[in-house]
């Protein structure tokens, strides 16, 4: 139950910061691409590009520390969605296994480090890439992203952006997370064990 | 009167990325990986939750999701009120279009459930190297150009679509020479630096 609590206001914590950057920059993701279309306007196109880098660096800096572990994607892979377990002891174990300590298992590990590869999942860029091509969340991937981008710039902002222009007041954003907020329970209640036995 | 935005977004990227990562990596929100932040998800994980808590259903949520309520999406909301109230940017705007927005936020919401991500997720897992989250990030980018060039088509056919927002929150000098950017961009032939590339207009 403390459990249960701290990890809530830890995530909580986070959205409220973010959500207080993001109004003091104005981030959107979608914003980017269609600023420097329209207007060459470059600077939210540097937000994206470098939260994009930030997360790469770090995630590969981790990967080498075996603070992360290496196993994507794990979609289409309904066990993860679904299974708890065994998942914190095989991380004790594999950072009790791996290369501890000291400068030289550090240099170690950075050299083992692998940015773009990820053993195992089925739709690694090496492991299983043509299974992936072949995937129906391959598709999914393409054309769900493609349509998210569309009705993103015609709402006139991504998913977070509508967030803070709804708390600085529009009304139209409103509406929008009112949407939301019911397509979230629709999708609990009708869509998501169709969803998760398309993809198995 | 715009205000001047007091965070540059690539500081927003940086430091955004940096807690997402983070909040993996230190803290052990897992599984599933490059879970740290995600509007549709984290929503869906909270319906289900409060409708389970409710109702005694047992709707399924992410794994994680068990140990903690995702309140990521009101704490958003959250945040962004704090700051624009602190900066004196908190203003009313009536809805010109309510059901269409609507309609909106709930495709986006289902597309962005069948996909597992948000844009801002989708980017997320792309950065962690994800095969398909580069894919979704991809298409977004195939997506947002075709609708901005189909707003800008309608709009220079004069067809009515959801407004478009030209970027507001620019500081001054950069907004007006956006404004002189956009009008100069409806004239055919408009010599904005760097759009030569661009398709005759």
């Amino acid at each position: 139950m403390t459990e249960r609590i701290l990890y809530t206001l830890l995530i909580g914590a986070l959205g409220v910061t973010v959500g207080y950057l993001a109004q003091r920059s104005r981030m959107c993701f979608v914003a980017g691409l269609r600023d420097y279309i329209l207007v060459r306007d470059r600077e939210l196109l540097t937000g994206l590009f470098s939260f994009l880098l930030t997360v790469w660096v770090l995630t590969s800096v981790f990967y080498a520390l075996d603070l992360l572990e290496q196993r994507m994607p794990e979609y289409g892979d309904v066990q993860v969605m679904t299974a708890v377990e065994e998942r914190p002891a095989a991380r004790a174990a594999a950072r009790a296994a791996g290369p501890s300590g000291g400068p030289a298992g550090l240099l170690e590990s950075l050299r083992g480090a692998r940015l773009l590869q990820v053993p195992g999942g089925g739709g690694s860029l090496r492991g299983g890439g043509l299974r992936a091509l072949l995937g129906r969340f391959f598709w999914v991937s393409v054309g769900g992203g493609a349509l998210i981008g569309f009705l993103a710039v015609l709402a006139g902002g991504c998913v977070l952006r509508q967030h803070v222009l709804c708390a600085q007041g529009n009304r139209n954003a409103l509406l929008f997370i009112l949407g939301f907020y019911a397509a979230a329970v629709v999708f609990a209640l009708v869509l998501f064990d169709r969803i998760l036995w398309f993809y198995g | 009167m715009q205000r001047r935005r007091t965070l540059k977004p690539w500081l927003f990227g940086v430091i955004a990325g940096s807690l997402f990562v983070a909040v993996e990596a230190l803290a052990g929100v897992y599984p599933p990986s490059a879970y740290g932040f995600c509007l549709t998800c984290h929503a869906r994980d909270l319906a289900a939750t409060v409708l389970n808590a409710l109702f005694g259903t047992n709707l399924q949520t992410a794994v994680i999701a068990r140990r903690m309520v995702m309140i990521t999406s009101p704490a958003v909301l959250l945040g962004a009120w704090l700051a624009a109230r602190r900066f004196g940017e908190r203003r009313v705007l009536p809805s010109d279009r309510p059901l269409s927005y609507f309609v909106l936020g709930f495709a986006v919401m289902i597309t962005g459930l069948v996909i597992f991500g948000c844009p801002t997720r989708i980017v997320l897992r792309a950065g962690y190297g994800e095969w398909y989250g580069l894919v979704a990030l991809a298409g977004m980018g195939v997506g947002i150009t075709a609708a901005t060039l189909l707003v800008r088509w309608a709009g220079r056919a004069g067809i009515a679509l959801p407004r478009l927002r030209v970027p507001r929150s620019a500081s001054p000098g950069r907004l007006a020479r956006s404004a002189s950017a956009l009008g100069s961009a409806d004239r055919p032939g408009g010599t904005v630096p760097g759009r030569s590339g661009e398709e005759g207009s």
